[in-house]
């Protein structure tokens, strides 16, 4: 995989193995937190920590913050994922090699932080829902497959996610 | 010429005033293994316009003693900064001082 700013107005993945592909299409599928609840609480977390002592104002502000401020920051992230889910339709062959196929894809730079956000709860949920070590952390003995692809998908997202953070959205 | 001086009333400061007496909160980002660092230092920079070299020094805060106080100011700002560091994903929360 190459990632390229272009001067257009756009930055791309070029170069794309198959299964950096696939990854890539399983973005949302990555992101869904809807069926593990420790990736619920990390995506949404309380505004308030409990310290143990009774405080309506933060009572308060916990009870708004389901009511009003969830639903919002769901809509924020879904948008970002219908966003990606309808960038990576534009994916297209690129060229078949000995190796087998590649593919690319130019994205506008407006969609950058949509791009961001949906690879960051990607890796977010990951993390969660299969108990992925810290950075620098090593694994200790037999890796399950699903763990196994999960890490790769993890590290993969991290990577478009710094390129971009660092050459596309980064302010001078 | 004659001149008077006036001397006016210096006015009391009213301690009951309803701002003078609202709680003040901070904004606190909390470390998360899995956020990248250029990533959370380019959200501080958005949210709160600081430098590249404060916001920086936050994230490594962040990241060597597990949190940082990003803000402190009335409940209603932070509030708004919480939710917008909420939305960039980063484990934010206010806590009254």
């Amino acid at each position: 995989m190459e990632l390229v700013a272009n001067m257009d107005g756009t930055w791309s993945m070029q170069k794309l193995h198959d299964m950096e592909k696939l990854l890539l299409e399983k973005i949302r599928e990555a992101a869904d937190y809807s069926d593990s609840e420790k990736a619920k609480e990390r995506i949404f977390p309380t505004p308030v920590r409990d310290d143990g002592k009774p405080d309506e104002d933060a009572d308060a502000i916990r009870g708004d913050w389901g009511e009003l401020v969830r639903p919002e920051l769901a809509s924020l992230f879904e948008d970002a994922l219908g966003v990606v889910e309808d960038d990576l339709k534009k994916m297209k062959k690129s060229r078949a090699g000995k190796k087998g196929e590649r593919y690319e894809i130019s994205v506008p730079k407006a969609h950058a932080n949509q791009w961001c956000q949906a690879l960051n709860q990607a890796r977010l949920v990951l993390h969660e829902k299969h108990a992925l070590p810290e950075q620098n952390e090593m694994l200790d003995g037999e890796i399950p497959e699903g763990k196994w692809m999960a890490m790769l998908q993890s590290e993969i997202y991290g990577v478009i996610m710094e390129f971009l953070v660092t050459r596309v959205l980064w302010i001078k | 010429m004659a001149t008077v001086t006036e001397i006016e009333a210096i006015p009391e400061i009213d301690v009951e005033d309803e701002d003078s007496l609202a709680p003040v909160w901070n904004v606190v980002i909390w470390n998360d293994p899995v956020n990248l660092m250029s990533f959370v230092t380019l959200v501080i920079r958005r949210i709160f316009g600081y430098s590249e070299a404060k916001a920086t020094e936050l994230m490594l805060m962040v990241h060597e003693k597990g949190k940082a106080i990003v803000w402190t100011g009335e409940q209603e700002r932070a509030e708004f900064f919480v939710q917008q560091l909420q939305g960039h994903q980063l484990l934010a929360s206010m806590q009254k001082v």
